[in-house]
């Protein structure tokens, strides 16, 4: 790392060599950049839960295993541990015979993705827009394991952004005459190659970075869309299909996005804000249960089992031309952003 | 050096052909690898005890028989430890019949699968044993087992014999890139020092014997270099670091030196000057590979793909794929016995990987996880990667004769598969499926090139 480190040192001065470049801030020629450092779904939490949670919280595999093998001692792996395996790896729709408990709350993070106002929509906790569409958050919402501070989920999907590289993702805004407001501005997503530029405790990501955009293997991540800025919030066009590559726990993964958004509140050093989509059901999933297996998710009492139906059963996007059955779910994630410099390989 | 092998040196002395004649025994076929192989340290061993060279981890001890020797360290799982510490062996013929409940979150107690025909540990492991008059020699040792017989161990890790392998050389029973954390308490091949100078080791790749600092920073040569002159000089060393020789270093073998200015020695190995690559981000980053004429550098490769294979690029590394560039995974799997017996091979019971890839129903299994057919006529080049033949309703081996018999490819004698939930060559969708991440019954991608998941391959 002390290599990785020196020679970020001397990108950093080679960035910083000559007093008018130094001068002329984050964005040059009209172009800024900036690094995702965090990234977690939406969950809206109220301090003791009885909004959004009034029937308590999910069981997970363990305390499903005790519920249905109370006497295991005697039966076999075949009839316990593989059952239990085989229904998370090999999942169905139908009803698994435990109470599944969904948010029930009415106020929820997140966009209006489809314009509409539904009976099912949840209400933008602090500005009382209607037609938030969030149904991830209706399946996970009252599983401790993605709740703040310490679920499971909480504390390794979004420290993943940090240690991973594979997770690198980043934006360009091109075009930008103005960060408070442009009509018009171009958004790029590429991958970075690089490690981040943090203080010395190593937890906190300093804006002033350097990031190559990985061209070697993140090329079928780029997408490009259009935003505007309108008092320093950025808000982008859909983009019809993003992957996001996701590494919480050592599996390298993805998940997929469709009809996919920003919106940012910008500032010259970073941004917070959140992006939101509709999320692959079937990838989704996966994602979650091939990076956790039974252990982690037990953890954050998380059943796979149950949890794939929830999310089946409230997927309401996408449906499949030969089922009808929905294959995507709406989404949000906020999302925290610190400027970097993208390099793009012809300025070496 | 034991005269273990004819071995003799052509051209510029890069190629060294290792021939298996000598210690073959007899009803034994000849075996050849070729190309250059990985150079030890001698050191003292027990009578009739030798050093082979192994396709995959380089050279590997032996018993008097070629038998590659093993040992089982204390590994910790999520609940206790398992494996054996110094000096005690832990591995008897008793046949165990409950779960140990040392990974979560299923408890300990539950019956383990096919118990009328479960092995003991040492059915699969059968212990050195040695003589009533052997006597300690280096670092080897003698160790009690309770019955009062005496086994041999290395460095006090009582020492076994896999039932898997089959001539001198085989390493089917364990690999040293296994032992991640969640792994099973894996057994591994024990073998020599490599000899290489200090600073530097050798690590287990899917590509071969990979050269690294002592820091596991893997290490470079550049085609424009020779023994004697370097074309890396000025800006060239801004991103390529060459690696040093102390002034009282001399050479020998594989590795000399280049004095690439006044005082200051490169250390050279196979007539290549050696460096290391200041923008890989990791220690196990192999990104110095990007760079035109820059490559990574082998004490010895792994043997070739089988032909009809490819090499796909992913969005998280090279993965080796099949004739269409889909993905190729391999099945791991260890119970939860306090034995950690291995069910990834065909010979192991079935049950955890049918319930895995098929919910028990062998159909499914071959819908959604297909085996890597061989095409017909296809033979193995290697030990590492033959053709087998498999029955796909028990999932062992089978007759070649047999009716509904699949010739499949099989990599160090396990099958390889292909996974139906991915679409495209690429994707990599079925990498992690299964338990513990894919590590103990589950898939895991056949990684070729990883600058992202920690070296883990």
């Amino acid at each position: 790392m002390t290599r990785i480190f020196a020679f970020a040192v001397a990108c950093a001065l080679s960035l910083l060599a000559g007093g008018a470049a130094a001068e002329e801030g984050p964005l040059r020629d009209g172009t800024i950049g900036y690094v995702m450092t965090n990234l977690f779904w939406s969950v809206y939490q109220t301090e003791d839960a009885k909004e959004e949670c009034p029937r308590g919280f999910n069981d997970g595999p363990r305390e499903q295993f005790e519920k249905l093998f109370p006497d295991h001692r005697g039966m076999t792996v075949e009839e316990t541990q593989l059952l239990k395996e085989t229904e998370t790896w090999l999942p169905t729709a139908e009803p698994d015979g435990f109470p599944f408990f969904e948010v029930e709350g009415r106020h929820s993070w997140g966009m209006n993705l489809d314009g509409e106002t539904g009976p099912n929509d949840f209400i933008h906790p602090e500005s009382g827009a209607e037609g938030i569409d969030n149904e991830v958050y209706r399946a996970v919402g009252c599983i401790i394991g993605f709740r703040g501070p310490d679920g499971v989920e909480f504390i390794f999907q979004d420290k993943a952004i940090i240690d991973e590289r594979y997770n690198r993702m980043m934006i360009e805004l091109a075009g930008v005459d103005d960060l408070a407001n442009d009509d018009e501005v171009t958004v790029t997503l590429y991958r970075g190659l690089d490690t981040l530029l943090t203080d010395g405790t190593g937890l906190k990501v300093m804006p002033g970075g350097s990031q190559r955009v990985d061209h070697r293997w993140g090329e079928s991540l780029i997408r490009k869309t259009k935003g505007r800025i309108v008092d320093s919030v950025l808000t982008t066009e859909p983009i019809p299909e993003v992957v996001i590559p996701w590494q919480n726990l050592s599996v390298p993964s993805i998940h997929l996005f469709r009809d996919f958004r920003f919106r940012l509140d910008l500032r010259a050093e970073g941004a917070t804000g959140i992006v939101a989509g509709y999320a692959d059901v079937d990838t989704w999933y996966k994602q979650l249960i091939r990076n956790d297996s039974t252990h982690h998710l037990s953890n954050g009492q998380i059943s796979g089992v149950s949890l794939y139906k929830a999310l089946r059963r409230l997927a309401d996007a996408y449906p499949d031309p030969d089922t009808g059955a929905n294959t995507a779910i709406s989404t949000a994630l906020n999302v925290k952003l610190t400027q970097v410099f993208i390099v793009h390989p012809d300025q070496g | 050096m034991k005269s273990w092998c004819n071995a003799r040196r052509a051209g510029n002395g890069a190629l060294l052909t290792i021939t298996w004649l000598a210690f073959a025994p007899a009803g034994h076929a000849e075996y050849s690898l070729s190309g250059p192989v990985e150079a030890w340290v001698d050191e003292p061993m027990p009578p009739g005890f030798q050093v082979f060279p192994s396709e995959l981890e380089g050279p590997v001890f032996a018993d008097s028989q070629g038998r590659t020797l093993y040992e089982w360290p204390l590994h910790k799982q999520r609940n206790g430890y398992s494996g054996e510490s110094p000096g005690t062996p832990a591995c008897y013929d008793d046949v165990l019949t409950v779960t140990a409940g040392l990974m979560s979150p299923y408890p300990a107690g539950i019956l383990l699968p096919d118990l009328d025909n479960r092995p003991s540990c040492t059915d699969l492991w059968p212990p050195v044993l040695a003589t009533i008059d052997a006597r300690p020699v280096g670092r080897w040792s003698i160790v009690g087992r309770r019955d009062g017989s005496r086994q041999w161990a290395y460095r006090d890790q009582p020492l076994y014999t896999s039932s898997l392998d089959r001539e001198p050389g085989d390493v089917f029973g364990g690999q040293n890139n296994d032992a991640g954390g969640d792994d099973p308490a894996y057994r591994v091949p024990i073998g020599p020092a490599p000899r290489v100078p200090p600073g530097f080791s050798v690590r287990s790749t899917r590509k071969g014997r990979l050269l690294t600092t002592d820091k596991n920073e893997s290490v470079y040569a550049f085609d424009g270099d020779s023994a004697t002159a370097t074309a890396c000089r000025d800006e060239c060393t801004q991103k390529w670091r060459p690696l040093p020789a102390p002034a009282l270093a001399h050479g020998g073998g594989d590795w000399t030196m280049l004095e690439r200015s006044p005082g200051f020695h490169q250390w050279v190995f196979r007539g290549q000057p050696l460096y290391d690559y200041l923008l890989d981000q990791e220690s196990w980053s192999q990104q110095g590979n990007d760079e035109p004429g820059w490559r990574n550098v082998y004490t010895q490769l792994a043997p070739s793909l089988p032909e009809s294979f490819t090499v796909q690029p992913t969005i998280a590394g090279d993965v080796l794929a099949d004739s269409r560039g889909m993905t190729i995974y391999v099945y791991n799997c260890g119970d939860d016995s306090q034995d950690q017996l291995s069910c990834d091979h065909p010979d192991d019971t079935q049950v955890y990987r049918l319930a895995m890839c098929g919910g028990g129903d062998w159909r499914v299994c071959l819908d959604n996880w297909p085996y890597v057919r061989a095409a017909e006529g296809a033979i193995g080049s290697s030990r590492t990667w033959r053709v087998v033949t498999i029955d796909p309703q028990t999932g062992h081996f089978a007759d070649p004769k047999a009716p509904g018999a699949l010739r499949v490819w099989a990599y160090r004698d396990r099958p390889v598969y292909t996974y139906a939930g991915d679409r495209n060559p690429g994707d990599v969708n079925g990498g992690g499926i299964g338990e513990w991440r894919g590590q103990r019954n589950g898939l895991r991608a056949f990684w070729l090139r990883d600058d992202f998941m920690r070296g883990g391959l």
